[in-house]
């Protein structure tokens, strides 16, 4: 058990020995504002990458996230201008979300085509689509129910910690207990074996895509709350930043292993890593740099260890074009 | 597709390419067929498209993205992917820069150095790769923020290497023989050698047999990690070598060379028909992919067709070459392993017929459809329109970005202008901060044949060359916003210096700070020239004038209103005393105020450059004081109106005045048109202003 979850441990491990420095550097950073303006900024994260981590899980990849996040900040304000209820706004970008993932996935489980391929046509295209039908105009004068779900400012950091923990524990559930989830790690560790043990392997593709996607508008409405107004350029690059907190969290990036838990520490880790530095007086010009260096060490200390624990190391599982 | 996609199942298809892969088997015809598409209507709709000189452009714009592409796909073919190389590009670049002018080692040497930094960059990528075997999705994502993040360390963001000696910018800039770019032939070279090595010798082979399964490969006695470093390492050097090329095209080094170029190779290498997971593959279908995505570029921004255009029929193209090739790799499962690809059965052909034409149809009705959006306000002829002898003059402008909210308020004025004059405008421009593509625009409205080109400058340095180009084939060149060299153009469009804006916003400052206290600065990108000025600007009046204030600390937002929320939510934790923060970026005023405002820190005051529109409710929120900027409209309706009274000759260098229409008489300096002093926008003002 302790060695399946190695990478986990490591995480956590890289995580707390950050937060001992920074109690002892830094104890500011602990101040009760800091820690929910910091979870305020990652739980639309954290839902993009519970999605990523699904679609990772199967094999496939989707680096489309920050298209799609634009896109569904927009389509959220357009519904918020309509005077919509909050719910039917949130169902609107969740289903334009879905929508956009679910076109991906249809063309990778179905058409046959490399996610990688399908998803970097769809970020280009959709991105600069988005451009060209804004012309890179923002969303203003929404209405001021929009700000905060329409609740008071106090309140809404539960609510959108609450809505991420119950995303959390229920996906992670599902994954471990129900065969929907067992579906989706069996699709990812073998998919002709899954067929043939009567998987839909089509069906589960598409649909950690859709929901994935899902996840994605979600994620884009509770970012949108946060201000006043929506610019139409939101989440550039954010797909580096989900795929990298989901693969430093020990996602196989070739499908059928990994957890929940693992990318709820990695995006803790990114998310802590970047203020950290400031925190300690790093100056913004190294910031870069040493974030890559931290990402790399990770992968690799963990690597080094079951390099030199191991067997001749495995063969990568060949999918076939 | 029913048909299709009960046919599928792994196996025969990939034997066989193993069998051929020195053949056009890879749907490399179909690439072909769309460039052949694209060259014939392009050729129709577009200006001077089809011509020696044209081609020629072409060739020089794609040999950077080109090295890339080449080194890529013996990385793909053997089953991994390189995300890092647009950023050793950016590292290598400025090693280069550094070497030549600061370490003064004289240009062979810093070439050396910088390929030693693509050695060791790719030399890290192979260690971990094929040593460590963490897979190179991970560990490239990793350095490429590690190479880029180094690159920005080095340079503080700010440092822009220029003043190349002659002969080495001839490498980038040059021609041979009048016609031949002098980049070529090294391109050439290097497509030769690594054909030789993929597709000739026992290497090519067995990366190949490698991508097609690692484990058989080994057992097969293929020294699998060898090998696989070995591209690593080569796809490091290339990126290096397609630096040092970048830096003699452009003249400038800069942090941030290469960005987003690794998303360009590898839509090349996959258009090219090279399979993202392993095993299949040739250089040609390469060559094809990258030509297919150049050509179409220069064929949209030739028929002044607007750039956004290009990622969407990017993405189009790649699905559907994508989509048939997988429609034909089911077609031979099918088929006997021993026949031609000809045999395949009627009702595919058909789905593979539809799947082309369907593809042809999007692009040619968005083509159509655009040229009527875009055609429609613009060239119907204006009212009022002065009857100048013949034709309308064309003016092409070029914004910095053209998402960016201050841009597009500029578009308004010159759109407003052209109307009024009766001239065709064009705009366009980047879709982000990106020097080479300002260069690439120039190129290829000099190929166009327009009247005037307007270009607000990136780049300094990079592309006064290009813009002294223009002028020998005697286009009127003037720039706006920001300058390029004094002989590089006719007028510089002044909004404002560099100087006057650092004052007022330093003088504001010292105003609400009672000339006394600490700020901070949220700037652009860490590597924006503007900003960088601006800052130097600041400083030097900070040491000058006001001893008692203090600038705590500096922090990018990459021009994202969110990634500025959150540097300044941090800044006011990190640092209290802080009891200003400037903002210097138009999407980080809105920002930096909203985290202010929740943070309810009611004794911070928020000032910067941004536009009035963005910032209203905080203005009148009390939350942002002042809100600096010239009158963008009036920005873009000047370039436009000077534009025009050059190309009639109603305007010439030497002239004291201009007569700028609604603007009333503007003064003119020497060679710059001075717009007027910035506006201060505040509470009492703000909703005067619409942009």
């Amino acid at each position: 058990m302790a060695s399946r979850h190695r990478r986990e441990a490591s995480v956590a491990a890289a995580i707390l020995l950050l937060l001992a420095a920074l109690a002892v550097v830094a104890p500011g950073f602990f101040v009760r504002e800091n820690l929910s303006d910091l979870l305020l900024a990652n739980v639309p994260v954290l839902l993009i990458a519970i999605g990523a981590t699904l679609v990772i899980l199967t094999g496939e990849i989707d680096i489309s996230v920050g298209s799609v996040f634009a896109i569904c900040g927009v389509v959220a304000g357009l519904a918020a201008h309509l005077g919509l209820p909050m719910l039917v706004i949130a169902l609107a970008v969740c289903t334009a979300g879905a929508i956009l993932g679910a076109a991906n996935g249809a063309l990778v489980a179905y058409v046959g085509l490399p996610s990688i391929v399908v998803t970097l046509a769809t970020l280009v295209a959709w991105r600069d689509a988005l451009r060209w039908a804004t012309q890179g105009a923002w969303i203003q004068d929404l209405p001021p129910a929009f700000q905060w779900l329409g609740l008071p400012q106090s309140t809404y950091p539960f609510v959108a910690c609450g809505i991420a923990l119950i995303l959390q524990v229920t996906v992670s559930w599902t994954l471990r207990n129900v065969a929907a989830g067992r579906a989706v790690y069996a699709t990812g560790s073998d998919a002709d074996a899954a067929r043939l043990a009567g998987f839909d392997t089509a069906l589960v593709k598409l649909t950690v895509f859709a929901v994935g996607g899902s996840l994605t508008g979600l994620a884009a409405l509770l970012n949108a709350v946060r201000f006043n107004q929506i610019p139409s350029n939101a989440g550039l690059g954010l797909e580096m930043k989900v795929i990298a907190a989901v693969v430093v969290g020990g996602a196989a990036i070739r499908g059928g292993r990994g957890t929940l838990a693992g990318t709820l520490l990695g995006v803790t880790l990114l998310a802590i890593v970047g203020p950290a530095l400031v925190f300690v007086g790093v100056s913004a010009y190294w910031e870069r740099a040493i974030q890559g260096a931290i990402i790399l060490s990770a992968v690799a200390a963990d690597a080094f260890r079951g390099w030199r624990a191991s067997l001749p190391p495995q063969a990568p599982a060949v999918a076939q074009s | 597709m029913a048909c299709v996609s009960a046919a599928s199942g792994p196996g025969g298809g990939a034997e066989l390419s193993m069998r051929q892969i020195n053949r056009w088997t890879n749907g490399e015809w179909i690439l072909v067929l769309a460039l052949i598409a694209e060259v014939a209507v392009f050729s129709a709709i577009a200006r001077n498209f089809f011509t020696v000189a044209n081609f020629f452009e072409v060739m020089r714009l794609s040999i950077e993205l080109g090295l890339l592409a080449v080194a890529l796909t013996p990385v793909i073919i053997s089953g991994g992917i390189d995300l890092s190389v647009g950023a050793m590009m950016g590292l290598s670049a400025v090693l280069f820069g550094a070497a030549s002018r600061d370490w003064q080692v004289g240009i062979p040497a810093a070439m050396a150095v910088a390929l030693a930094a693509g050695c060791a960059g790719g030399g890290l990528n192979a260690v971990l790769v094929s040593r460590l075997d963490i897979p190179p999705l991970i560990v490239t994502l990793g350095s490429l923020s590690l190479f880029r993040g180094i690159a920005e360390g080095l340079t503080r963001g700010a440092v822009n290497y220029t003043d190349f000696p002659r002969g080495f910018l001839a490498l980038g800039q040059g021609y041979l023989w009048g016609v031949i770019p002098a980049q070529l032939p090294l391109f050439v070279a290097i497509v030769a050698a690594y054909a030789v090595m993929l597709h000739r010798s026992v290497i090519g082979r067995a990366l190949y047999a490698i991508g097609f399964t690692a484990a058989g490969a080994r057992y097969a006695g293929i020294p699998v990690r060898r090998r696989v470093g070995l591209v690593y390492l080569l796809s490091g050097l290339m990126a290096s070598v397609a630096a040092i090329v970048y830096v003699a095209h452009l003249g400038q080094a800069r942090s941030d060379a290469g960005t987003g170029y690794e998303l360009d190779a590898i839509t090349a290498v996959v258009l090219g028909g090279t399979s993202v997971f392993g095993g299949r593959g040739t250089l040609w279908g390469t060559l094809l992919g990258l030509f297919a995505l150049t050509v179409l570029r220069n064929g949209l921004q030739l028929a002044a067709l607007p750039s956004e255009l290009a990622g969407v029929m990017t993405g189009a193209l790649l699905l559907a070459t994508i989509a048939s090739d997988r429609v034909r790799s089911h077609a031979r499962v099918e088929a006997r392993p021993d026949l031609e690809e000809i045999d395949v059965k009627n009702s595919q052909v058909a789905v593979l017929c539809g799947a082309v034409i369907a593809g042809s149809l999007i692009v040619a009705g968005t083509n159509v459809w655009l040229v009527r959006s875009i055609a429609g306000p613009s060239r119907a002829p204006a009212a009022g329109a002065p009857a100048s002898a013949g034709r309308r003059p064309v003016i092409a402008m070029m914004p910095k970005a053209k998402g960016d909210p201050y841009f597009i308020s500029c578009r308004a004025g010159a759109e407003e202008a052209a109307r009024e004059l009766g001239v065709d405008l064009i705009w366009d421009g980047p879709t982000s901060l990106d020097a080479a593509r300002q260069n690439e625009l120039v190129e290829n409205w000099i190929t166009r044949k327009v009247d005037v080109i307007a270009v607000a400058v990136e780049n300094r340095g990079g592309i006064s060359s290009v813009l002294r180009k223009a002028r020998d084939r005697g286009i009127r060149v003037l720039t706006w916003d920001a300058d390029a060299e004094a002989d590089a153009r006719d007028f510089f469009v002044n909004q404002a210096t560099p100087e006057g804006i650092a004052n007022t916003l330093t003088d504001e400052a010292a105003r609400l700070l009672g000339n006394t206290g600490d700020f901070a600065i949220i700037t652009g990108a860490l590597s924006a020239a503007n900003q960088n000025e601006w800052i130097a600007n600041i400083k030097k009046r900070l040491a000058e004038k006001y001893p008692n204030l203090k600038l705590a600390t500096i922090r990018p937002s990459d021009d994202d209103r969110d990634k500025a929320f959150a540097e300044t939510q941090t800044i006011l934790r990190v640092y209290p005393s802080v009891k200003l923060v400037m903002a210097i970026s138009a999407p980080a005023v809105p920002g930096s105020a909203e985290a202010v405002r929740q943070a309810r820190r009611t004794d911070v005051s928020v000032i910067g450059l941004s536009l009035p529109n963005i910032n209203k409710p905080y203005v009148h929120g009390g939350v942002v004081q002042a809100v600096i900027l010239w009158n963008t409209r009036d920005l873009g309706y000047l370039t436009v109106l000077a534009g025009a009274k050059l190309a009639e000759n109603a305007f010439a260098p030497g002239a004291r005045t201009i007569d700028a229409g609604r603007l009333g008489t503007l003064e003119v300096r020497g060679s710059e048109i001075i717009l007027g002093a910035p506006l201060l926008m505040n509470k009492a003002n703000i909703d005067k202003y619409d942009f």
